[in-house]
């Protein structure tokens, strides 16, 4: 893997020159090899020429932008390479035939199920999670899928105050805005994951609209929903529980008012560096019999699921081993 | 694989080898790059220093590791150009 994520904090200026990408910002300017970039996070203001969007997009490298409080607000997605009108036909088939779409919809759930009593398996942290997923096999419509899911969620989140020190229980989980810091972490990760995915997805031939667990008219790349679910207990709860644990993060890393809190530009540094340093990480997998990446892994599951549209072979979602 | 390049080239080229090895390359320091690349990026790194140099003008020398983790590297002094993704 030698491309890699670019994380870009600072405001600044992305140009074109000499061929590959120069970031300027008001300390210095750094050239970025067009070859090595992955695809770019901009969470700062960035101010962007067509030339460079024109290389970019040459190079299929995507950058997806976050706002002022971090929240993912879009991405610029380079025009499609990978075209598969075949495709394209069995995932839209898989979503309009109601029973093949439940199919997908329970999986991924199931999948997410999975690794979160993975995680709290880590910690000796019993729970109820998989008697609720046991429920699953009656549910016939898709707001009973989701349910359950909530369900499970809700539980999960509970139990991780089990293990989390006081000043960072998460008690209810809130969004838009986030109330506490643990809630702001959780946000925080997620949208990241969420890219992150969007990425993967862009390197295969799937249609990141058409999603299965979540509704396609959410005006969103809705299948990166999907997919994050099964990886957001593998890399973003983890990685949270490491860092409040380990201490990494307190509240000066934080931004607090009256009704939110916020990561600061110094808690998104650490988290992104954490972050970056899990996606490389690899781990022998199993089936391939070979070193992968997390980041690899989020690729694969993809892969999986171009298997099972195409009928050679069932998804089964990821779920950790260790 | 992992790559140090180090060049000596006539004023005149200078500036285009920089300027290609910066697609493909970290600049570390004046005449250096260094960085990760795939066995076939290494041919086309290659080629595409071939195409620019005068071979019986300019030098340039290419150190390949199989991994990053086969050297070690310590800077003295300033660190001019930290290869970083947190910017």
């Amino acid at each position: 893997m030698t491309r890699k994520n670019y994380y870009l904090m600072s405001d600044g200026i992305l140009k074109r020159r000499e061929n590959t990408v120069y970031f300027i910002n008001k300390d210095n300017k750094k050239p970025l090899p067009i070859n090595k970039i992955y695809s770019i996070y901009a969470y700062g203001s960035l101010s962007f020429s067509s030339q460079v969007v024109n290389l970019l997009a040459k190079e299929g490298i995507p950058i997806h932008f976050f706002n002022y409080y971090g929240f993912y607000s879009g991405s610029f997605y380079p025009r499609e390479t990978l075209l598969s009108g075949d495709l394209l036909v069995k995932q839209a088939e898989h979503f309009l035939d109601f029973e093949k779409r439940i199919i997908l919809a329970k999986k991924f759930v199931e999948g997410a199920a999975k690794n979160m009593m993975k995680v709290l398996a880590y910690y000796n942290v019993d729970n109820p999670i998989k008697e609720i997923l046991s429920e699953l096999t009656d549910c016939d419509v898709i707001t009973e899928i989701m349910n359950v899911e909530g369900r499970i969620r809700a539980d999960y989140y509970g139990r991780l105050d089990e293990i989390l020190p006081e000043d960072f229980q998460i008690g209810k989980r809130s969004r838009r805005p986030p109330e506490n810091m643990i809630n702001s972490l959780i946000s925080f990760g997620n949208s990241l994951i969420y890219s992150t995915t969007l990425s993967e997805i862009y390197n295969t031939q799937l249609n990141p609209t058409i999603s299965y667990l979540h509704e396609p008219s959410e005006r969103r790349y809705s299948l990166s929903l999907d997919l994050s679910e099964i990886f957001k207990p593998i890399l973003v709860d983890r990685l949270i529980l490491y860092l409040v644990k380990k201490r990494m993060l307190n509240e000066n890393d934080f931004e607090k008012d009256m009704e939110y809190c916020l990561l600061n530009e110094n808690g998104r540094k650490v988290f992104l560096k954490e972050y970056d340093k899990r996606l490389k990480k690899t781990i022998k997998h199993r089936e391939l019999n070979k070193n992968v990446s997390y980041r690899r892994l989020i690729r694969l599951e993809a892969y999986k699921m171009i298997k099972h549209l195409l009928g050679s072979k069932e998804y089964k979602p990821f779920v950790m081993w260790w | 694989m992992y790559l140090i390049i180090v060049y000596d080239i006539k004023v005149e080229r200078v500036n285009k080898v920089k300027g290609f090895l910066r697609t493909h390359l970290y600049w570390i320091q004046n005449s250096v790059f260094e960085g990760e690349v795939t066995v076939s990026e290494f041919e086309e790194i290659k080629m595409g220093i071939n195409d620019i140099i005068e071979k019986d003008e300019d030098s340039v020398i290419i150190y390949s590791f199989r991994t990053e983790k086969a050297f070690k590297r310590k800077v003295m002094g300033i660190e001019k150009a930290p290869i970083d993704g947190i910017l």
